[in-house]
């Protein structure tokens, strides 16, 4: 049951993973196409980008030279398009068992099947973490396959570890979406609370990095750690990164395992 | 017999907000359980607590001696259930929803497509451009496809078209035959009467009458209208449990209450050219349960319905 539960959570997920998918594609392509120009242009560019405040530019995760693999692929991927990527995915596909099933009375269906709480939500997780993983995926590949056919050497081992970075901050997220919609049972209050919690630890971030006084506030949240620069550049695991995510993940994920297998489905 | 289903001191608030108070119900297994009330009487939180989708706020709800709410799993290996409005996924058709929901029950794939040509349904339109019947229609398949020994189902026929419902209790008779147990909540009087064994009625939250719709329509008065010969002497309808409703000489209504043969008996002695007696129908004790003491709109509600139902059923009017 929980198997076929998860194929139908696989299948529901198409259209989302598919959209998204051609999106972070087709931009990581035109991205990844870009790479060599910028390489050829890289003092005109730093020239360039001298004229801005460095706390700025290090805010937008642009510390170094566009010309390294890692800053460049940090730039424009890890801190601009995944967090955009992962969150509208990961706040889509969280929120569905948990609160659209219940308002819409999908669970009352499914849940009235000898299928208990707890399968039908693992199913769903492993449904989330294999979309997510996914998107991840085709989202690296879109940058390397392509930067590779122009002629970048880019080390594909290390951008496959950081496909693996942004899967785990894009499963942090489905782990508090998770939580949160299991709690409020709606979708649209779980999605909004969620996406104010990630916009806060954006802000923060930026801040922190803005004001060397109060750099502690970048560590409240996740951005500081989706680094992937030294990942790509040195082939240094962000272990950290790993761990604030994963750990992220396991409690959202537990804690709404528990919250849905004890409360009232109340739409 | 055993009972089936075993509501004892059942409850459920919603914070400050009344849900179902004091529950207390048996439903015997084979027995079509009709439990009548209007919207918002509680029929639908007592469905979902024996779901096992909202827990009793204090009392117990046991299906086959199992706990509703902790071993819900394990009750729905024996339940079919059919809500009023099922939740399904407008972009599934009907015939994947059935194979999917079939396949968690353990039904084999496809098995209900006797059921789905028997009531008209394309199994091959999305379910979100099915209508609200054809819908409904897709509950009913799934509720009836497998062969659980319980069915518990919340006001099943809402939406059916009177053909369709004609099937839908020609579904629940022989759901009674094969041995199954049916729990229904309805509004729908005419469904109650004519598919269940007992009804209970259930108004603000509380049941007020658990009987067989036999005993209900048998223990309540009846309406008796007279065309007599010649108009017939003061006091010769004096027996106890009858009451003049009016009398224009000639024609004679009358309201009798328990046994009719004392009445009889004096009917032998009159010259009675006509006579009718009906029997009141679910709908008729349904609002005896609600009148005159349900106020605001639910009142009004049911005010007009009555209304609506007395200028229908002319024979209505005498009895009141």
């Amino acid at each position: 049951m929980t198997a076929l539960t998860l194929r139908l959570e696989l299948r529901r997920s198409r259209m989302i993973a598919l959209w998204l998918g051609v999106i972070a594609v087709a931009y990581s392509a035109i991205i990844g196409a870009m790479y060599p120009i910028i390489l050829d242009n890289a003092a005109a560019i730093e020239d360039y980008m001298k004229i801005f405040p460095e706390a700025l530019m290090a805010a937008f995760g642009m510390t170094g030279s566009l010309a390294d693999p890692g800053v460049f692929f940090s730039t424009y991927i890890g801190t601009f398009l995944w967090p955009l990527i992962a969150a509208i995915a990961a706040i889509f596909l969280a929120t569905r068992p948990v609160a659209a099933d219940v308002e819409r009375g999908w669970s009352d269906l499914a849940l009235g099947t000898p299928l208990g709480r707890v399968r039908w939500l693992v199913a769903s997780i492993a449904a989330q973490v294999l979309v997510l993983a996914a998107l991840a995926a085709v989202t690296v590949a879109g940058v390397v396959v392509v930067g590779l056919v122009v002629g970048a050497a880019f080390d594909v081992g290390r951008f496959a570890a950081a496909a693996v970075i942004l899967w785990l901050f894009a499963s942090a997220v489905a782990g508090i979406a998770s939580v949160v919609g299991a709690v409020t049972l709606s979708r649209g209050i779980a999605a909004g609370i969620t996406a104010a919690i990630l916009i806060a630890m954006y802000l923060a971030n930026v801040v922190a990095q803005l004001q060397p006084d109060i750099a502690w506030l970048a560590d409240v949240g996740f951005f500081k750690y989706l680094a992937t620069t030294e990942l790509v550049d040195a082939g240094m695991v962000p272990w950290a990164s790993v761990a604030v995510f994963v750990v992220t993940a396991i409690v959202g994920w537990a804690a709404s395992l528990a919250v849905f297998a004890r409360r009232d489905l109340l739409a | 017999m055993a009972d089936a289903i075993e509501l004892r001191g059942l409850t459920r608030w919603y914070g400050s907000r009344r849900g179902v108070l004091d529950l207390d119900v048996a439903v015997q297994e084979g027995e079509v359980f009709g439990f009548l009330g209007p919207n918002g009487a509680g029929k639908t939180t007592t469905i979902r607590m024996l779901l096992g989708l909202i827990r009793p706020s204090a009392g117990t709800a046991t299906i086959w001696g199992l706990d509703c709410w902790r071993d819900a799993p394990a009750l729905h290996r024996r339940l079919a259930h059919l809500g009023s409005d099922p939740g399904y996924l407008g972009e599934m058709t009907a015939r994947q929803t059935l194979d999917y929901l079939g396949a968690m029950r353990g039904i084999a794939r496809g098995a209900w497509r006797p059921l789905a040509e028997r009531l008209e349904l394309d199994p091959d339109l999305p379910v979100r451009k099915l209508s609200r019947g054809n819908r409904q229609k897709v509950g009913v398949v799934q509720a009836f496809m497998g062969s659980e020994p319980l069915l518990v189902m919340d006001e099943p026929s809402t939406g059916l078209d009177p053909l369709m419902q004609r099937e839908f209790l020609a579904l629940v008779a022989e759901a009674r035959a094969a041995g199954r147990t049916v729990f229904l909540s309805s509004h729908n009087l005419t469904e109650v009467e004519r598919s269940c064994d007992r009804v209970g009625i259930i108004r603000e939250g509380r049941l007020v009458k658990v009987a067989t719709v036999a005993a209900l329509v048998g223990d309540h008065t009846r309406a008796v209208n007279l065309v007599l010969g010649r108009p017939a002497e003061n006091g010769a309808f004096d027996l106890p449990g009858v009451t003049v409703l009016s009398s224009t000489g000639q024609d004679v209504h009358l309201m009798v209450r328990g046994d009719v043969n004392p009445l009889l008996g004096r009917l032998a002695r009159l010259d009675v050219r006509d006579v009718a007696i009906s029997t009141p129908d679910v709908e008729d004790l349904f609002f005896r349960y609600y009148d005159g003491s349900v106020a605001g709109s639910e009142g009004r509600a049911l005010a007009d319905a009555r209304a609506a139902a007395a200028a229908a059923e002319p024979r209505e009017e005498v009895s009141r």
